[in-house]
């Protein structure tokens, strides 16, 4: 073989290894969206959004307490979270910079970042239920939030340092005072990007599961006491998809499958309003 | 040493002998400057890239202190003021000294809450009262008939030029008494450019320009004054029309000859 025939071979090879390795990638996906969306549709019915847990065998049996319990807990994670974060992302673009404090805030939150989210229901667990004795949805929803936080502060801190200086610059000349600049012409900037980062964050925390076992733990009942374990999609899936009864099983199913569509149209959204504002530039 | 003339009329503003240094650099960028700028005139800035232009004009609004550690030493009197004294109302000078920047600076918003922007800063919620100072604004920065459909469409639907207007538009709407141009036609076709150009000469009856260009003719065809800058001195200051033509200052005269920048 000449040296160009076996680069040109090699070139081949090489395309024909990395196509395969996208499919059979691709396959495991379409594989697992497969079997949730054919198990989790024929489970699906109205009596899923009626009635609450019951105990196996019960007709009259569904996922309201969950569905609810998973609301109010991502819910509170949410108005906690997202302020928070926005507010430390602000800090850290139009204030802190490039200082060390700045950098150094951002690094440890890299590093929540990427921690295995049951480390941190290990310390909620440690910080909120030990001293009260018990699991409650106050403490679930402080673990998802705490895992929010650093990705909302992230986004946020990028998609303020994508809003051009001479924008700033603008607002000042025209006499506007600090915070001014920042609510009325950075964020108007930056606000679907924030958008996103927030939807994103929501759809990451909707699919956890570990920090909730430490936390809210679970309930087969509907209720919305605060201080009370609390039910959550997640959490109730675990329990049911691995009973051994068929009725529970198929509520599991069901579980994921609104959990998952529930994650997919928050991302899908997401998408959908970068790319909006992209077209609109 | 530097060429200076004294103007005829009233001035807007004194420069006196004026350095800056940005944070951290070992030398002045601008060393020892001393003007005076006309009012409802306009003064050109030119000189090669890097003297010093954008760094003066910058000054006058006191746009750098949006970045700590930069240094002004001298005088810049305005109303008999100096108005780099460390005490100096910054909002207030810049309501009375506005800016336009090189590429237009159009903000996220609607054409009519850009105009309205400065005018909601300074407190005037009445909204006829808004309404017709943004109207009047954009008649007199000649985009009126573009945008009175559209007032409130995006901004950023606007082409480059009409947003340099808008962005003009939004300057004078609160009535400054000077009004800074850095080089505000360098992003804009030709005929935008003449247009913005036309533009800056209908303003001086009202205010006081200084216009930063790196294009001699520009500033030829729209300045009164003509400040020469070269490594952070400002070596002349003459009539345009004299500076040009009979430059007093050697190294003016290789400038504008084309023998070097
Ligand atoms: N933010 C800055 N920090 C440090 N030095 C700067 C900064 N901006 C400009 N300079 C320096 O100051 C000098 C004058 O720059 P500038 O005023 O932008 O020139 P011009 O507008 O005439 O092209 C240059 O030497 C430039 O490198
Ligand atoms: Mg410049």
């Amino acid at each position: 073989m000449s040296p160009v025939q076996k680069r040109i071979f090699i070139n081949k090879l090489a395309l024909i290894f990395s196509t395969l390795s996208a499919i059979i990638a691709l396959a495991f996906l379409f594989w697992i969206l497969g079997v949730l969306v054919m198990k989790g549709l024929s489970a699906l019915n109205w009596n899923i959004f009626i009635y609450e847990g019951a105990p196996p065998g019960y007709e009259e049996s569904g996922l309201k307490h969950a569905l609810v319990g998973q609301l109010i807990l991502v819910g509170m994670a949410t108005g906690v979270g997202v302020p928070l974060g926005i507010l430390a992302g602000t800090y850290l673009s139009e204030y802190g910079k490039n200082s060390k404090l700045a950098n150094t805030i951002r690094d440890i939150s890299d590093i929540m970042m990427s921690a295995p989210s049951i480390v941190i229901g290990a310390f909620v667990y440690a910080i909120v239920v030990l001293p009260m004795g018990h699991f409650s949805a106050w403490a679930g929803s402080i673990a998802l939030g705490i895992i929010m936080i650093p990705i909302i502060l992230r986004t946020t801190d990028d998609m303020l340092q994508l809003v051009p200086g001479t924008l700033r610059e603008a607002a000042f000349a025209l006499g506007a005072p600090k915070y001014k600049v920042i609510l009325n012409v950075v964020y108007r900037g930056a606000k679907a990007g924030i958008l996103t980062g927030v939807l994103l964050g929501v759809a990451r925390v909707a699919g956890e599961t570990a920090p909730l076992l430490f936390t809210s733990f679970n309930d087969n009942f509907f209720t919305t006491d605060l201080s009370q374990a609390m039910p959550s999609l997640t959490v109730t899936m675990f329990n049911y998809a691995t009973s051994p009864y068929e009725d529970w099983q198929q509520l599991g199913w069901a579980a994921a499958f609104i959990l998952s569509m529930f994650i997919l149209g928050l991302n899908i959204l997401g998408r959908l309003i970068l790319l909006s504002t992209k077209k609109g530039k | 040493m530097a060429s200076i003339i004294d103007i005829k009329g009233e001035c807007a503003l004194h420069v006196r002998n004026f350095d800056f240094t940005y944070k951290g650099a070992t030398a002045p960028s601008l060393k020892k400057i001393s003007m005076p700028i006309a009012k409802n005139s306009i003064t050109a800035l030119i000189g090669p890239s890097g003297c010093g232009k954008t760094t003066l004009l910058r000054s006058f609004n006191r746009m750098h202190d949006l970045y700590p550690g930069n240094k002004y030493e001298g005088e810049i009197l305005f109303d008999g003021r100096n108005i780099l004294d460390p005490k100096e109302d910054l909002i207030h000078l810049r309501t009375r000294i506005g800016m336009i920047f090189q590429k237009p600076t159009a903000f996220p918003m609607s054409i009519y809450d850009n105009v309205a922007y400065g005018l909601r800063l300074k407190g005037i919620k009445n909204k006829s009262e808004l309404d017709g100072r943004v109207e009047k604004a954009l008649q007199d920065a000649a985009i009126w008939k573009e945008t009175q459909d559209r007032l409130k469409h995006d901004a950023n639907g606007l082409s480059g030029g009409q947003q340099q207007r808008l962005c003009i538009a939004r300057a004078i709407a609160v009535e400054p008494e000077v009004l800074l141009f850095d080089e505000p036609t360098s992003a804009l076709d030709p005929i935008s450019t003449q247009g913005i150009e036309k533009l800056v000469i209908e303003l001086k009856e009202k205010v006081s320009i200084i216009i930063v260009t790196h294009n001699m003719q520009q500033a030829a065809r729209v300045s009164d004054y003509t400040g020469f800058m070269y490594l952070g001195d400002l070596i002349e200051l003459g009539y345009t029309e004299e500076l040009f033509v009979t430059p007093k200052e050697k190294l003016t005269q290789e400038y504008i000859t084309g023998k070097f920048g």
